[in-house]
């Protein structure tokens, strides 16, 4: 009995400790990835947060309405994700339409909080901080919508993540989508106000961080 | 026995054994095996909380109420606990606001996946004989749901082929359908349909898309629409090849919107442009092969070969293949069984060397009709280089993605290195706009060959299909070099464009090819598991040029350099030809009318209507060198064949639609609607309706309409990107754990209590 029951609490003990060792993965990976983002803007070439990574930041996603800001790393791949939102289609600028995607457990799940007028910014490799407005937040199936890559208009950023926010089912079919366009002037209405806005003041903090890494 | 038992190796390509290439970009599918993990915990709630409530009491019997009352309290909490912990479960059950615009009828109303209530199956009969290939396809509409059901197919059919049959067969019952006007055909399945009878249709879309309608497909039930159509076997350098398509790229509809749709990006099925504006009827749901039911989109698929001749070799660059032989009748089949529906099945059969027919004629009688079908191959000329002026076109759409573009880039890198110098070339490429590696065509040199090399290595597949603006790059674009040369005049320029034709505008391509060709030949290569040879074919006729198709990396060298040895110059022009008993009436009923230019390897096909097998034909023409060619063909040796009035009939109708697209008109379509009418043909003003007498749907059971999916074509990646896996299992594993840990300081608490 005592042997089963011991049993059953370094089971549940393990799985609590793999379970917790996502979000705390994921934190720890952002701190890391600061660096390389830095290094990588300073040297405007990829650089891997540590020597093994298959993955490498290509962006800074700051959330001011919700005081979060999070390296983007390259790829959507259980690799990328696990220690940061990843990048799966765009490049640099508002050419083209930019997608992004995130795990809802960690990074991505303050999205449910984002409502349409909310302000995003996208910072790329050349330092340059891109405004963007949310437009819309939507849920879709994944198994019976796409993307379709050819029709996203440019200017356009997706950030996606699974939904519902709360579920356990890790496999669900579900996506909450939030759509925000390109918005230059809420962009410099914003750096006016720089020193005045509280609500901003974490956003900015992380702003000036990677800057100073440089 | 002389070529008792052969089979086709394909298993040695890259790609197939490297499927991944899909993985790598598109995430994985969401891992279902883990779904089921959903309902555990909730029944695992009552279970460890019943049992540790049965045993406090039992043991607690003897012990105060004091007791019990403490396990009630300890009880309670765990209850509270665990509701804590289990209701993100039940909360997955309320979805939130979920807007059905744009959503397919894949999806219920809970936003749940389903798989089409009907399973489809297909099974491909090709009898070849001679140089005709008569096919019997039979679908098969299997309703797997408690509904009735109405399904929709969009499918497509050899570019070529005339569709002359159609029986509806409903268990024992067979009907058999006739041809109508399209209105009217459309009209009468509608009427059939609402009024509950069993009911079939097939129309046109394209001369090689189609859309088949079966209607009132009971629960539990299934519908058989069998479909008979011929095609002229393709003839070339010696080779025999015969390709049955099974699923089309995904096209791209380039134009505006007509309709306000909510939501553009979401994808599914395409809503009418401006430029395309049966957008909807051509743009079915493309789906992986995993989406659908585990016998769904499967085809049998046998080919009986008679090729009149004895047979070399027989093989498949597609799919491996048994082949049996009886005398000369060749039977070949698929080695493993059903072939799922994602890629072309290609096949080809080659006489002995030297034994190659260089000419052949056919005759039929039809309702008192003579019909004659020659064939001629001119000899092989020598030959005359000139300086070439060579444009390379690729399409880089996101059509293109995965196999594709690999290959494409292989085609064109072995293009390149046809290039001597002396001759000038560019590259373009063009997805959602085009873009040229030089301003202008530049001298073959190696610096600039190497460019072009590292440019083409460089190419990635993205972005749409706006083929318009690529075309005039290529054809008009490209300014006359500043200091042009008297000898530039004499350049032979060509264009090769390397596609997977997936667009929905094809009609107005070539009009525009043909508006801006000027002295250009443009020649096609069609790319990937399931290219639109439509385009491929007219393209090529439009522009005055020839096309082949590469099936996959290990076999393009071949159809490659036979093209490129084609394009070299072109065998004959001019060509005249004389039947018999010449006559105006003759003339007008010989197609094609005007025959194109034969480039090597490529044989002059010939039908008429009104000549009996008597006489000579003759046949003339200039050849590269300026020397004229002429030969004649004993009609009086014709060999029997069958189904020369449909290949006339629709000859004859393609000569209409062409002579409308000349004269920039509208097609005489009352006259082509007769001519298909009389022969019992499909055109793109006639369908197939068959439809039962008695109704067997009552009229109080609905019916439920089902579009069936296409499967995406084998090797690439779909158009629309799937959104991520973007979840992790660390909430659940965080629940699950504390619940144990939880239990397990129950059950200590317990222990204690019960023997204190």
């Amino acid at each position: 009995m005592s042997r089963s029951l011991l049993l059953l609490i370094t089971s549940s003990a393990m799985l609590l400790v793999f379970g917790l060792w996502v979000p705390i993965k994921a934190v720890v990976a952002q701190e890391l990835l600061e660096i390389a983002w830095a290094e990588s803007q300073a040297r405007q070439t990829e650089s891997r947060p540590w020597p093994w990574a298959d993955t490498w930041p290509v962006a800074k996603l700051s959330m001011p309405a919700l005081g979060d800001s999070m390296i983007v790393l390259a790829g959507v791949h259980g690799e990328s994700l696990a220690f940061g939102p990843g990048q799966m289609m765009g490049g640099n600028g508002t050419e083209t339409a930019v997608v992004i995607a995130g795990h809802r457990d960690t990074h991505f799940r303050p999205l449910k909080y984002l409502e349409p007028g909310n302000e995003l910014r996208l910072q790329g490799r050349d330092g340059r901080w891109q405004g963007y407005r949310v437009s819309a937040t939507r849920i879709v199936d994944s198994r019976s919508e796409f993307i379709d890559t050819h029709k996203l208009p440019a200017g356009t950023l997706l950030l996606v993540t699974c939904y519902p926010f709360d579920s356990m089912d890790a496999g669900g079919p579900l996506r909450y989508v939030v759509e925000a366009q390109v918005d230059d002037t809420a962009r410099l209405a914003d750096k006016e106000d720089d020193h005045s806005s509280v609500l901003y003041s974490q956003a900015i903090l992380d702003e000036i961080d990677t800057v100073a890494g440089l | 026995m002389m070529f008792s038992s052969f089979s086709s190796q394909h298993s040695a390509f890259p790609f197939v054994e490297n499927p991944p290439t899909r993985a790598a970009e598109a995430p994985p599918e969401t891992r279902c095996e883990y779904v089921r993990v959903r309902s555990a915990p909730p029944s695992m709630a009552p279970h460890g909380f019943g049992r540790g409530f049965s045993r406090s009491r039992g043991l607690s019997a003897g012990c105060s109420g004091r007791v019990r009352r403490f396990m009630e309290g300890v009880s309670l909490w765990m209850a509270m606990l665990l509701v804590l912990f289990v209701q993100p479960l039940y909360a997955e059950a309320n979805t939130g606001n979920e807007d059905s615009a744009g959503t397919l009828h894949f999806v219920d109303g809970k936003g749940q996946w389903q798989e089409p209530a009907l399973v489809l199956g297909s099974d491909f009969d090709v009898r070849v004989s001679g140089l005709i290939a008569d096919s019997k396809l039979v679908r098969t509409f299997k309703n797997t749901s408690d509904d009735w059901r109405e399904g929709v197919f969009v499918f497509p059919l050899p570019e070529k082929a005339s569709v002359y049959g159609l029986i509806m067969k409903v268990g024992e019952r067979t009907i058999v359908g006739e041809v109508q006007p399209r209105e009217e055909a459309k009209k009468t399945y509608e009427t059939a349909r609402d009024a509950g009878r069993h009911a079939a249709t097939v129309e046109q879309q394209r001369p090689n898309l189609f859309t088949t309608r079966v209607a009132n497909i009971p629960p539990g039930a299934e519908v058989s629409v069998e479909l008979s159509y011929q095609q002229l076997v393709s003839y070339r350098d010696g080779v025999f090849e015969l390709s049955v398509p099974t699923t089309l790229t995904p096209r791209y509809i380039p134009g505006e919107p007509l309709a306000v749709a909510p939501q553009q990006w979401q994808g599914g099925w395409a809503v009418p442009t401006t430029e395309v504006l049966d957008a909807d009827a051509i743009s079915p749901f493309t789906v992986d092969v995993d989406d659908v039911a585990a016998d769904s989109h499967r085809a049998s698929v046998k080919f009986t070969i008679d090729a009149g001749l004895p047979l070399a070799q027989v093989l498949s660059p597609s799919h491996q293949v048994a082949t049996q032989q009886d005398g000369q009748v060749v039977t070949v089949e698929p080695q493993a069984g059903d072939i799922v529906m994602n890629q072309d099945f290609v096949i080809r059969w080659q006489p002995f060397a030297g034994q190659e027919p260089g000419a052949a004629v056919f005759h039929q009688q039809w309702q008192g009709e003579d019909y004659l079908l020659a064939m001629l191959v001119p000899g092989r000329a020598g030959k005359t280089r000139l300086p070439r002026e060579l444009t390379f076109v690729i399409d880089t759409s996101g059509s293109m993605a995965g196999e594709s573009i690999r290959q494409a880039r292989e085609a064109l890198q072995l293009g390149l290195e046809t290039l001597v110098p002396g001759d000038r070339f560019n590259v373009i490429q063009f997805n959602s706009q085009p873009h040229a590696l030089f301003m202008q065509p530049e001298m073959a040199t190696a610096n600039n060959l190497a460019r072009a090399r590292q440019y083409v290595n460089g190419l990635k597949a993205d972005g749409g299909t706006e083929m318009a603006s690529a075309l005039t790059l290529a054809l008009q674009g490209q300014g006359k070099s500043a200091g042009e040369m008297p000898e530039d005049a004499a350049r032979v320029r060509q264009v090769v464009f390397m596609t997977d034709g997936a667009v929905g505008n094809e009609s107005a391509l070539f009009s525009q090819i043909r508006r801006q060709l000027g002295d250009h030949r443009l020649f096609t290569v069609a790319i990937g598991s399931a290219p639109n040879m439509h385009f491929m074919r007219d393209a090529a006729r439009w522009g005055r040029g020839s096309y082949t198709s590469v099936q996959d990396l290990a076999d393009m060298s071949g159809p490659l350099a036979r093209l490129f040895a084609a394009m070299e110059a072109p065998v004959m022009t001019d060509i005249q030809v004389t039947w018999p008993g010449q006559s105006a009436a003759v003339m007008e009923d010989s197609f094609p009318q005007r025959p194109g230019d034969l480039f090597q390897g490529e044989p002059l096909l010939q039908v008429v209507r009104g000549v009996a097998p008597a006489g000579k034909l003759s046949v003339s023409g200039r050849l590269p060198g300026g020397g004229s060619w002429q030969q004649s063909l004993d009609l009086q040796q014709a060999a029997s064949g069958t189904g020369l009035n449909r290949y006339w009939a629709r000859e004859k109708i393609d000569s209409l639609l062409d002579d409308a697209r000349i004269e920039g008109q509208e097609p005489d379509k009352e006259r082509i609607t007769k001519l298909a009418v009389a022969h019992n043909l499909m055109s793109p003003y006639t369908s197939f309706v068959a439809v039962d007498k008695t109704p067997v749907r009552a009229a109080e059971s609905a019916l439920l309409k089902d579009n069936l999916p296409t499967l995406l074509p084998a090797g690439s990646q779909p158009g629309m990107a799937r959104y991520p896996q973007t979840a992790t299992f660390a909430p659940l594993m965080i629940a699950l754990g504390l619940l144990g840990l939880m239990l397990s300081a129950a059950i200590v608490l317990l222990q204690r209590r019960a023997y204190p």
